[in-house]
Protein backbone atom coordinates (compact mmCIF):
# COMPACT_ATOMS: atom_id res chain seq x y z
CA UNK A 1 0.00 0.00 0.00
CA UNK A 2 1.84 3.25 -0.66
CA UNK A 3 1.64 5.22 2.65
CA UNK A 4 0.89 8.58 1.18
CA UNK A 5 -2.32 7.69 -1.30
CA UNK A 6 -3.79 6.00 1.22
CA UNK A 7 -3.66 9.40 3.64
CA UNK A 8 -5.02 10.66 0.77
CA UNK A 9 -8.01 8.55 0.95
CA UNK A 10 -8.87 8.14 4.56
CA UNK A 11 -9.32 12.11 4.82
CA UNK A 12 -10.55 13.05 1.97
CA UNK A 13 -13.51 15.12 3.04
CA UNK A 14 -12.22 15.97 6.76
CA UNK A 15 -9.28 18.55 5.86
CA UNK A 16 -12.02 21.51 5.75
CA UNK A 17 -13.02 20.10 9.32
CA UNK A 18 -12.06 23.04 11.60
CA UNK A 19 -14.32 25.04 10.88
CA UNK A 20 -17.24 22.37 10.15
CA UNK A 21 -19.71 22.61 13.05
CA UNK A 22 -21.01 19.07 14.75
CA UNK A 23 -24.99 18.29 13.37
CA UNK A 24 -27.83 19.10 16.01
CA UNK A 25 -25.83 21.95 17.52
CA UNK A 26 -26.10 24.75 14.84
CA UNK A 27 -28.85 27.35 15.87
CA UNK A 28 -30.54 27.38 12.20
CA UNK A 29 -30.96 23.60 11.76
CA UNK A 30 -31.51 22.57 15.36
CA UNK A 31 -34.83 22.25 16.71
CA UNK A 32 -35.01 25.06 18.84
CA UNK A 33 -34.55 24.05 22.78
CA UNK A 34 -36.38 26.35 25.47
CA UNK A 35 -33.47 28.68 26.11
CA UNK A 36 -32.41 29.64 22.91
CA UNK A 37 -30.74 33.14 23.31
CA UNK A 38 -28.77 35.27 21.09
CA UNK A 39 -25.56 37.34 22.35
CA UNK A 40 -27.04 40.47 22.33
CA UNK A 41 -30.22 39.98 23.54
CA UNK A 42 -28.40 37.95 26.81
CA UNK A 43 -26.13 40.99 27.08
CA UNK A 44 -29.23 43.61 26.94
CA UNK A 45 -31.06 41.23 29.66
CA UNK A 46 -28.09 41.53 32.18
CA UNK A 47 -27.02 45.19 31.57
CA UNK A 48 -30.36 46.45 30.91
CA UNK A 49 -29.20 48.25 28.09
CA UNK A 50 -26.18 50.16 30.49
CA UNK A 51 -22.82 50.23 28.36
CA UNK A 52 -20.29 47.85 28.89
CA UNK A 53 -16.41 48.57 28.69
CA UNK A 54 -13.67 46.26 27.99
CA UNK A 55 -11.30 45.83 30.40
CA UNK A 56 -7.67 44.61 30.96
CA UNK A 57 -9.09 44.17 34.57
CA UNK A 58 -10.66 41.04 33.28
CA UNK A 59 -7.93 38.50 32.19
CA UNK A 60 -9.83 35.67 30.48
CA UNK A 61 -8.30 32.53 29.80
CA UNK A 62 -9.34 29.79 26.98
CA UNK A 63 -7.51 27.79 24.68
CA UNK A 64 -6.41 29.35 21.31
CA UNK A 65 -8.15 25.92 19.66
CA UNK A 66 -9.95 23.78 21.47
CA UNK A 67 -9.31 20.23 20.58
CA UNK A 68 -12.85 19.16 21.43
CA UNK A 69 -16.36 21.73 21.06
CA UNK A 70 -17.63 19.93 23.99
CA UNK A 71 -15.42 20.68 26.32
CA UNK A 72 -13.93 23.98 26.37
CA UNK A 73 -12.07 25.09 29.63
CA UNK A 74 -13.08 29.01 30.57
CA UNK A 75 -11.04 30.99 33.27
CA UNK A 76 -11.75 33.96 34.36
CA UNK A 77 -10.10 36.85 36.51
CA UNK A 78 -11.22 39.92 37.65
CA UNK A 79 -9.09 42.57 39.09
CA UNK A 80 -10.39 43.33 42.20
CA UNK A 81 -10.20 44.09 46.47
CA UNK A 82 -13.24 42.07 46.70
CA UNK A 83 -14.35 44.20 49.80
CA UNK A 84 -17.85 44.94 50.56
CA UNK A 85 -17.64 47.93 49.04
CA UNK A 86 -15.82 47.30 45.98
CA UNK A 87 -16.10 43.41 44.64
CA UNK A 88 -17.34 41.73 41.45
CA UNK A 89 -21.06 41.23 41.60
CA UNK A 90 -21.00 38.47 39.20
CA UNK A 91 -19.30 37.13 36.36
CA UNK A 92 -21.43 36.14 33.23
CA UNK A 93 -20.18 33.66 30.88
CA UNK A 94 -21.24 33.95 27.49
CA UNK A 95 -20.67 32.77 24.32
CA UNK A 96 -21.45 34.55 20.60
CA UNK A 97 -22.92 32.18 18.52
CA UNK A 98 -24.11 28.83 20.72
CA UNK A 99 -28.46 28.86 20.14
CA UNK A 100 -28.56 29.86 24.00
CA UNK A 101 -25.66 32.39 24.38
CA UNK A 102 -25.21 32.03 27.95
CA UNK A 103 -23.45 29.41 30.29
CA UNK A 104 -23.45 30.16 33.75
CA UNK A 105 -24.20 33.55 35.88
CA UNK A 106 -21.83 33.45 39.28
CA UNK A 107 -22.81 36.03 41.80
CA UNK A 108 -19.68 36.13 44.05
CA UNK A 109 -19.06 38.01 47.36
CA UNK A 110 -16.87 39.58 49.57
CA UNK A 111 -15.93 35.60 51.01
CA UNK A 112 -14.73 34.69 47.76
CA UNK A 113 -11.43 37.31 48.39
CA UNK A 114 -10.87 36.97 44.10
CA UNK A 115 -12.76 37.76 41.50
CA UNK A 116 -12.41 34.26 39.99
CA UNK A 117 -14.29 31.78 38.57
CA UNK A 118 -13.29 28.63 36.23
CA UNK A 119 -15.53 25.92 34.39
CA UNK A 120 -15.90 23.94 31.01
CA UNK A 121 -18.14 24.98 28.46
CA UNK A 122 -19.69 23.10 25.19
CA UNK A 123 -18.91 25.73 21.87
CA UNK A 124 -20.96 24.67 18.70
CA UNK A 125 -18.52 25.65 16.42
CA UNK A 126 -15.34 28.41 16.44
CA UNK A 127 -16.89 31.30 17.98
CA UNK A 128 -15.69 34.14 21.23
CA UNK A 129 -16.22 33.27 24.74
CA UNK A 130 -17.14 36.49 26.54
CA UNK A 131 -17.04 37.32 30.35
CA UNK A 132 -19.32 40.39 31.42
CA UNK A 133 -18.66 41.32 34.45
CA UNK A 134 -20.64 43.25 36.78
CA UNK A 135 -19.53 45.44 39.50
CA UNK A 136 -20.39 46.57 43.01
CA UNK A 137 -21.01 50.14 41.59
CA UNK A 138 -22.82 48.73 38.88
CA UNK A 139 -20.41 49.03 36.24
CA UNK A 140 -19.46 46.56 33.34
CA UNK A 141 -16.70 45.13 32.10
CA UNK A 142 -15.95 42.60 29.20
CA UNK A 143 -13.15 40.57 28.09
CA UNK A 144 -13.81 38.44 24.83
CA UNK A 145 -11.51 35.83 23.01
CA UNK A 146 -11.81 33.55 20.61
CA UNK A 147 -11.58 29.54 20.28
CA UNK A 148 -11.48 27.86 16.86
CA UNK A 149 -13.11 24.22 17.62
CA UNK A 150 -11.59 21.43 15.44
CA UNK A 151 -13.79 18.72 14.95
CA UNK A 152 -12.17 15.76 13.49
CA UNK A 153 -9.70 12.89 15.17
CA UNK A 154 -10.08 9.40 14.50
CA UNK A 155 -12.56 7.62 16.91
CA UNK B 1 -29.85 10.87 52.86
CA UNK B 2 -27.11 8.97 49.96
CA UNK B 3 -26.50 11.32 47.39
CA UNK B 4 -28.18 10.36 44.13
CA UNK B 5 -25.35 11.80 41.74
CA UNK B 6 -21.37 11.52 42.34
CA UNK B 7 -19.43 14.58 42.77
CA UNK B 8 -16.31 15.99 44.47
CA UNK B 9 -15.09 18.82 46.28
CA UNK B 10 -11.28 19.70 46.01
CA UNK B 11 -9.47 22.18 47.97
CA UNK B 12 -6.79 23.60 46.51
CA UNK B 13 -4.14 23.69 48.01
CA UNK B 14 -5.08 20.54 50.48
CA UNK B 15 -2.40 22.06 53.08
CA UNK B 16 -3.82 25.91 54.04
CA UNK B 17 -4.05 28.01 57.26
CA UNK B 18 -6.58 30.41 58.43
CA UNK B 19 -6.38 33.64 56.49
CA UNK B 20 -5.27 31.88 53.08
CA UNK B 21 -7.64 32.02 49.88
CA UNK B 22 -7.85 28.84 48.65
CA UNK B 23 -9.48 27.55 45.59
CA UNK B 24 -12.95 25.57 45.83
CA UNK B 25 -13.43 22.98 42.83
CA UNK B 26 -16.73 21.08 42.66
CA UNK B 27 -16.99 18.30 39.79
CA UNK B 28 -20.29 16.38 39.09
CA UNK B 29 -21.08 13.44 36.81
CA UNK B 30 -24.11 15.03 35.24
CA UNK B 31 -25.25 14.87 31.84
CA UNK B 32 -26.11 18.54 30.78
CA UNK B 33 -28.02 17.49 28.52
CA UNK B 34 -29.23 20.07 25.78
CA UNK B 35 -32.26 18.88 24.60
CA UNK B 36 -30.85 18.72 21.19
CA UNK B 37 -29.34 16.06 20.49
CA UNK B 38 -30.94 12.54 20.09
CA UNK B 39 -30.49 9.28 21.54
CA UNK B 40 -28.28 7.28 19.20
CA UNK B 41 -30.04 3.70 19.78
CA UNK B 42 -34.28 5.03 19.84
CA UNK B 43 -33.64 7.80 17.57
CA UNK B 44 -35.70 10.11 20.24
CA UNK B 45 -34.36 13.92 21.13
CA UNK B 46 -32.73 13.61 24.38
CA UNK B 47 -34.48 15.97 26.59
CA UNK B 48 -33.18 18.88 28.17
CA UNK B 49 -31.59 17.89 31.29
CA UNK B 50 -29.10 19.67 33.13
CA UNK B 51 -27.71 21.65 36.32
CA UNK B 52 -29.47 25.23 36.98
CA UNK B 53 -28.63 26.18 39.92
CA UNK B 54 -25.75 25.62 42.62
CA UNK B 55 -25.09 28.10 45.54
CA UNK B 56 -21.86 27.22 47.88
CA UNK B 57 -22.50 27.54 51.43
CA UNK B 58 -19.67 27.74 54.36
CA UNK B 59 -21.61 26.67 57.75
CA UNK B 60 -24.54 26.96 56.17
CA UNK B 61 -23.79 30.92 54.77
CA UNK B 62 -24.09 31.02 51.06
CA UNK B 63 -20.86 32.51 49.62
CA UNK B 64 -21.45 31.71 45.71
CA UNK B 65 -24.49 31.31 43.88
CA UNK B 66 -24.79 30.19 40.15
CA UNK B 67 -27.08 29.88 37.64
CA UNK B 68 -26.07 27.35 35.42
CA UNK B 69 -27.04 26.72 31.64
CA UNK B 70 -26.87 23.50 29.27
CA UNK B 71 -24.13 24.94 27.48
CA UNK B 72 -22.05 24.14 30.60
CA UNK B 73 -20.18 21.24 29.36
CA UNK B 74 -21.02 17.12 30.71
CA UNK B 75 -19.43 16.23 33.90
CA UNK B 76 -18.94 20.06 34.90
CA UNK B 77 -16.72 21.65 36.47
CA UNK B 78 -17.18 24.80 38.72
CA UNK B 79 -14.10 26.68 40.56
CA UNK B 80 -14.37 29.65 42.71
CA UNK B 81 -12.34 30.78 45.58
CA UNK B 82 -12.97 31.03 49.67
CA UNK B 83 -10.96 32.82 52.23
CA UNK B 84 -10.56 30.38 54.89
CA UNK B 85 -11.67 31.80 58.26
CA UNK B 86 -11.43 28.89 60.33
CA UNK B 87 -12.68 24.95 60.80
CA UNK B 88 -15.84 24.85 59.16
CA UNK B 89 -18.13 22.93 56.78
CA UNK B 90 -18.73 23.71 52.82
CA UNK B 91 -21.53 22.65 51.14
CA UNK B 92 -22.56 22.48 47.59
CA UNK B 93 -26.58 22.33 47.01
CA UNK B 94 -27.25 21.84 43.53
CA UNK B 95 -30.76 21.41 41.67
CA UNK B 96 -31.58 20.82 37.72
CA UNK B 97 -34.51 21.37 35.62
CA UNK B 98 -36.45 18.40 36.98
CA UNK B 99 -36.26 19.53 40.31
CA UNK B 100 -33.62 17.15 41.74
CA UNK B 101 -32.03 18.58 44.48
CA UNK B 102 -28.15 16.99 46.03
CA UNK B 103 -25.78 17.99 47.99
CA UNK B 104 -22.31 17.41 49.04
CA UNK B 105 -20.34 18.46 51.96
CA UNK B 106 -16.64 18.85 52.61
CA UNK B 107 -14.85 19.68 55.70
CA UNK B 108 -12.56 22.77 55.88
CA UNK B 109 -9.48 21.49 58.08
CA UNK B 110 -7.09 24.71 58.41
CA UNK B 111 -3.97 23.89 59.67
CA UNK B 112 -2.42 26.63 62.11
CA UNK C 1 22.15 38.55 -1.26
CA UNK C 2 23.53 35.46 0.21
CA UNK C 3 21.77 35.89 3.33
CA UNK C 4 18.25 36.70 1.86
CA UNK C 5 18.66 33.34 0.26
CA UNK C 6 19.75 31.70 2.92
CA UNK C 7 16.62 33.09 4.85
CA UNK C 8 14.06 32.07 2.07
CA UNK C 9 15.34 29.05 1.82
CA UNK C 10 15.44 28.31 5.66
CA UNK C 11 11.85 29.79 5.65
CA UNK C 12 10.24 27.30 2.82
CA UNK C 13 11.94 24.29 4.83
CA UNK C 14 10.17 25.43 8.37
CA UNK C 15 6.95 25.96 6.85
CA UNK C 16 7.27 22.43 5.43
CA UNK C 17 8.29 21.05 8.35
CA UNK C 18 5.61 22.32 10.09
CA UNK C 19 2.42 21.72 7.47
CA UNK C 20 4.05 17.96 7.98
CA UNK C 21 3.85 17.75 11.73
CA UNK C 22 0.02 19.34 11.91
CA UNK C 23 1.41 22.15 13.05
CA UNK C 24 -1.56 24.56 11.92
CA UNK C 25 -3.66 22.58 14.43
CA UNK C 26 -0.98 21.60 17.36
CA UNK C 27 -1.82 22.95 20.23
CA UNK C 28 0.33 26.16 21.49
CA UNK C 29 2.53 26.04 24.66
CA UNK C 30 -0.39 28.10 26.81
CA UNK C 31 -3.50 25.71 25.05
CA UNK C 32 -0.91 22.70 26.65
CA UNK C 33 -0.69 24.32 29.88
CA UNK C 34 -4.77 25.06 29.85
CA UNK C 35 -5.20 21.28 29.06
CA UNK C 36 -2.31 19.98 31.96
CA UNK C 37 -4.48 22.02 34.70
CA UNK C 38 -7.43 20.19 33.35
CA UNK C 39 -6.30 16.87 34.54
CA UNK C 40 -6.50 18.34 38.14
CA UNK C 41 -10.04 18.31 37.74
CA UNK C 42 -10.97 14.79 36.02
CA UNK C 43 -14.00 13.75 36.07
CA UNK C 44 -12.49 10.26 35.90
CA UNK C 45 -11.56 11.11 39.42
CA UNK C 46 -15.29 10.22 40.21
CA UNK C 47 -15.33 7.27 38.45
CA UNK C 48 -11.68 6.35 40.17
CA UNK C 49 -13.20 6.72 43.50
CA UNK C 50 -16.54 4.55 42.83
CA UNK C 51 -13.84 1.92 41.48
CA UNK C 52 -12.83 2.08 44.76
CA UNK C 53 -15.79 1.80 46.50
CA UNK C 54 -16.36 -1.29 44.41
CA UNK C 55 -13.11 -2.91 45.01
CA UNK C 56 -13.21 -2.73 48.47
CA UNK C 57 -16.07 -5.18 48.58
CA UNK C 58 -14.33 -7.49 46.69
CA UNK C 59 -11.85 -7.29 49.74
CA UNK C 60 -9.45 -4.96 48.66
CA UNK C 61 -6.00 -4.30 47.99
CA UNK C 62 -5.00 -7.26 50.33
CA UNK C 63 -7.82 -9.59 48.74
CA UNK C 64 -6.61 -8.80 45.39
CA UNK C 65 -2.51 -9.46 46.49
CA UNK C 66 -3.84 -12.93 47.95
CA UNK C 67 -5.65 -13.72 44.65
CA UNK C 68 -2.73 -13.19 42.74
CA UNK C 69 0.07 -14.68 45.35
CA UNK C 70 2.34 -12.10 46.20
CA UNK C 71 2.34 -9.70 49.13
CA UNK C 72 0.54 -6.04 49.18
CA UNK C 73 3.73 -4.21 48.91
CA UNK C 74 4.29 -5.58 45.78
CA UNK C 75 1.13 -4.59 44.26
CA UNK C 76 2.11 -1.08 42.53
CA UNK C 77 4.90 -2.61 40.90
CA UNK C 78 3.08 -6.13 40.20
CA UNK C 79 0.08 -3.89 38.65
CA UNK C 80 1.87 -2.09 36.33
CA UNK C 81 2.94 -5.23 34.54
CA UNK C 82 -0.60 -5.92 33.12
CA UNK C 83 -2.44 -7.28 30.92
CA UNK C 84 0.34 -10.35 32.44
CA UNK C 85 0.83 -13.91 32.92
CA UNK C 86 -1.69 -15.42 36.32
CA UNK C 87 -0.82 -18.96 36.81
CA UNK C 88 -3.66 -19.17 39.06
CA UNK C 89 -6.12 -18.39 35.53
CA UNK C 90 -3.50 -20.07 33.22
CA UNK C 91 -3.55 -17.02 30.58
CA UNK C 92 -2.31 -13.44 30.02
CA UNK C 93 -5.34 -11.60 31.41
CA UNK C 94 -6.54 -7.97 32.05
CA UNK C 95 -6.78 -6.75 35.12
CA UNK C 96 -10.53 -6.80 34.48
CA UNK C 97 -10.82 -10.21 33.83
CA UNK C 98 -9.03 -10.58 37.74
CA UNK C 99 -11.69 -8.58 38.76
CA UNK C 100 -13.96 -11.10 37.15
CA UNK C 101 -12.07 -14.40 38.34
CA UNK C 102 -12.35 -12.94 42.09
CA UNK C 103 -15.75 -12.07 41.92
CA UNK C 104 -15.95 -15.73 40.53
CA UNK C 105 -13.92 -17.15 43.48
CA UNK C 106 -16.29 -15.33 46.10
CA UNK C 107 -19.49 -16.56 44.45
CA UNK C 108 -20.08 -13.12 43.81
CA UNK C 109 -22.41 -12.28 40.39
CA UNK C 110 -19.49 -11.55 37.40
CA UNK C 111 -19.90 -7.67 36.60
CA UNK C 112 -19.41 -7.41 32.71
CA UNK C 113 -16.02 -6.92 31.16
CA UNK C 114 -17.83 -4.39 28.67
CA UNK C 115 -19.94 -2.41 31.94
CA UNK C 116 -19.18 1.35 33.47
CA UNK C 117 -18.48 -0.80 37.09
CA UNK C 118 -15.92 -2.49 35.44
CA UNK C 119 -13.63 0.14 33.93
CA UNK C 120 -14.45 2.31 37.16
CA UNK C 121 -12.80 -1.21 38.82
CA UNK C 122 -10.10 -1.60 36.43
CA UNK C 123 -9.15 2.30 36.52
CA UNK C 124 -9.29 2.17 40.45
CA UNK C 125 -6.70 -0.88 40.64
CA UNK C 126 -4.71 0.56 37.58
CA UNK C 127 -3.83 3.82 39.76
CA UNK C 128 -2.74 1.49 42.70
CA UNK C 129 0.24 1.22 40.43
CA UNK C 130 0.89 5.14 39.65
CA UNK C 131 4.00 6.45 39.41
CA UNK C 132 5.54 2.90 38.61
CA UNK C 133 7.22 2.43 35.30
CA UNK C 134 5.36 0.18 32.70
CA UNK C 135 6.75 -3.52 33.19
CA UNK C 136 6.00 -5.93 30.92
CA UNK C 137 8.11 -9.36 31.56
CA UNK C 138 8.98 -10.40 28.47
CA UNK C 139 11.14 -12.66 29.87
CA UNK C 140 8.04 -15.38 30.69
CA UNK C 141 7.15 -17.24 27.61
CA UNK C 142 3.24 -16.83 28.09
CA UNK C 143 3.80 -13.05 28.17
CA UNK C 144 6.04 -13.05 24.99
CA UNK C 145 4.12 -15.61 23.27
CA UNK C 146 1.33 -12.47 23.87
CA UNK C 147 3.68 -9.97 22.64
CA UNK C 148 4.35 -11.78 19.13
CA UNK C 149 0.45 -12.31 18.44
CA UNK C 150 -0.03 -8.78 19.62
CA UNK C 151 2.63 -7.61 17.29
CA UNK C 152 1.35 -9.64 14.35
CA UNK C 153 -2.56 -8.36 15.26
CA UNK C 154 -0.77 -4.46 15.10
CA UNK C 155 0.70 -5.45 11.99
CA UNK C 156 -1.83 -6.98 9.95
CA UNK C 157 -3.53 -5.16 7.21
CA UNK C 158 -7.13 -6.33 7.02
CA UNK C 159 -10.28 -4.15 6.45
CA UNK C 160 -12.52 -2.44 3.70
CA UNK C 161 -9.43 -0.45 3.40
CA UNK C 162 -6.34 -2.79 3.83
CA UNK C 163 -5.27 -1.31 6.66
CA UNK C 164 -3.24 -2.32 10.09
CA UNK C 165 -2.22 -0.31 13.25
CA UNK C 166 1.29 0.44 12.07
CA UNK C 167 -0.51 2.13 8.73
CA UNK C 168 -1.46 5.18 10.57
CA UNK C 169 0.75 4.59 14.00
CA UNK C 170 4.38 3.49 12.29
CA UNK C 171 7.28 6.06 12.96
CA UNK C 172 7.23 7.15 9.30
CA UNK C 173 3.96 8.52 9.35
CA UNK C 174 3.23 9.62 13.07
CA UNK C 175 3.11 13.48 13.01
CA UNK C 176 1.13 13.56 10.01
CA UNK C 177 -1.93 15.40 10.10
CA UNK C 178 -5.26 12.70 9.84
CA UNK C 179 -8.91 14.19 10.06
CA UNK C 180 -7.20 17.62 11.65
CA UNK C 181 -5.28 15.75 14.39
CA UNK C 182 -1.63 14.75 14.34
CA UNK C 183 -1.36 10.63 14.45
CA UNK C 184 -0.08 9.84 17.54
CA UNK C 185 3.08 7.61 18.63
CA UNK C 186 1.65 5.14 20.56
CA UNK C 187 4.59 4.29 22.95
CA UNK C 188 5.54 8.20 23.19
CA UNK C 189 2.20 9.26 24.82
CA UNK C 190 1.93 6.49 26.83
CA UNK C 191 -1.15 4.77 25.87
CA UNK C 192 -0.28 1.75 28.52
CA UNK C 193 0.30 4.01 31.09
CA UNK C 194 -2.79 7.20 30.39
CA UNK C 195 -5.92 4.97 29.68
CA UNK C 196 -8.48 4.44 31.48
CA UNK C 197 -9.13 7.76 30.24
CA UNK C 198 -11.70 9.92 30.56
CA UNK C 199 -12.64 10.83 26.84
CA UNK C 200 -14.33 14.15 26.09
CA UNK C 201 -15.31 13.24 23.15
CA UNK C 202 -17.71 10.82 24.78
CA UNK C 203 -18.11 12.01 28.11
CA UNK C 204 -17.11 9.07 29.44
CA UNK C 205 -14.32 7.07 31.04
CA UNK C 206 -12.88 4.70 28.13
CA UNK C 207 -10.50 1.58 28.63
CA UNK C 208 -7.31 1.00 26.63
CA UNK C 209 -9.06 -2.17 24.73
CA UNK C 210 -12.51 0.22 23.88
CA UNK C 211 -10.18 2.99 22.60
CA UNK C 212 -8.50 0.18 20.49
CA UNK C 213 -12.23 -0.73 18.99
CA UNK C 214 -13.15 2.71 18.30
CA UNK C 215 -9.94 3.37 16.06
CA UNK C 216 -11.21 0.18 14.30
CA UNK C 217 -14.35 1.19 13.72
CA UNK C 218 -12.69 4.08 12.29
CA UNK C 219 -9.92 2.40 9.95
CA UNK C 220 -13.38 0.29 8.80
CA UNK C 221 -11.57 -2.65 10.88
CA UNK C 222 -13.76 -5.40 12.27
CA UNK C 223 -14.28 -5.23 15.50
CA UNK C 224 -11.89 -7.84 18.33
CA UNK C 225 -13.71 -8.18 21.67
CA UNK C 226 -12.91 -6.83 24.81
CA UNK C 227 -11.07 -9.50 26.62
CA UNK C 228 -10.21 -11.56 23.45
CA UNK C 229 -7.04 -13.67 23.05
CA UNK C 230 -6.04 -11.02 20.45
CA UNK C 231 -7.49 -7.78 21.95
CA UNK C 232 -5.16 -8.85 25.14
CA UNK C 233 -2.35 -9.70 23.47
CA UNK C 234 -2.60 -6.40 21.27
CA UNK C 235 -2.87 -4.38 25.08
CA UNK C 236 0.57 -6.26 25.78
CA UNK C 237 2.29 -5.29 22.63
CA UNK C 238 0.85 -1.68 22.65
CA UNK C 239 2.13 -1.64 26.14
CA UNK C 240 5.76 -2.24 25.46
CA UNK C 241 5.95 0.69 23.19
CA UNK C 242 5.44 2.65 26.19
CA UNK C 243 7.66 0.55 27.99
CA UNK C 244 10.63 1.26 25.42
CA UNK C 245 10.25 5.04 26.26
CA UNK C 246 10.38 4.84 30.33
CA UNK C 247 6.80 5.51 30.65
CA UNK C 248 4.95 5.40 33.80
CA UNK C 249 1.34 4.73 34.81
CA UNK C 250 -0.47 7.82 35.54
CA UNK C 251 -4.28 6.94 35.93
CA UNK C 252 -6.98 8.37 34.94
CA UNK C 253 -5.67 9.99 31.82
CA UNK C 254 -7.75 12.85 29.69
CA UNK C 255 -7.90 12.60 26.09
CA UNK C 256 -9.65 14.41 23.31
Amino acid sequence: MKRRNFLKGICAASAVAATMTPSGLLAKDAPKGGNVLSYDAAVKAITGGKAVADSAKVSLTVPEIAENGAVVPVKVNVESPMTEADHVKAIHVLTTKNGNSRCADVMLTPMNAKGYFATRVKLGGTQDIVALVEMSDGNFLRAAKPVKVTIGGCG
Amino acid sequence: MAEARKSMIKFKPKKFKVGDTIKVDFIVIHPMDTGLKKNKKTGEIKPAHYIDNITFSLDGKPFTTMKVWETVSTNPYFSVNLKVPGKGKVTVDYTDNTGEKNSKSKKLKPKG
Amino acid sequence: MKKTILSLAFLSTMAMLQLNAGEQFAMSDADRAMYKEMLENNPADIYVEEGGELFEKLGDETALAKFLGITEKELPKYIAGFPRYVKKLGNVVGLDQVMQAMEVEQGKKKTKLKSGKMFSMMAYVKSLANDEAINIDLSEPHEKEAYELGKKTYMTARGGRGLACNSCHSKDIVGQVLRTQPLPDLGEVAVAGTWPAYRMTKSSLRTPQRRFQGCMKNALLKVIPIGSKEMIALEVYVATLAQDKNKKISIPGLKR
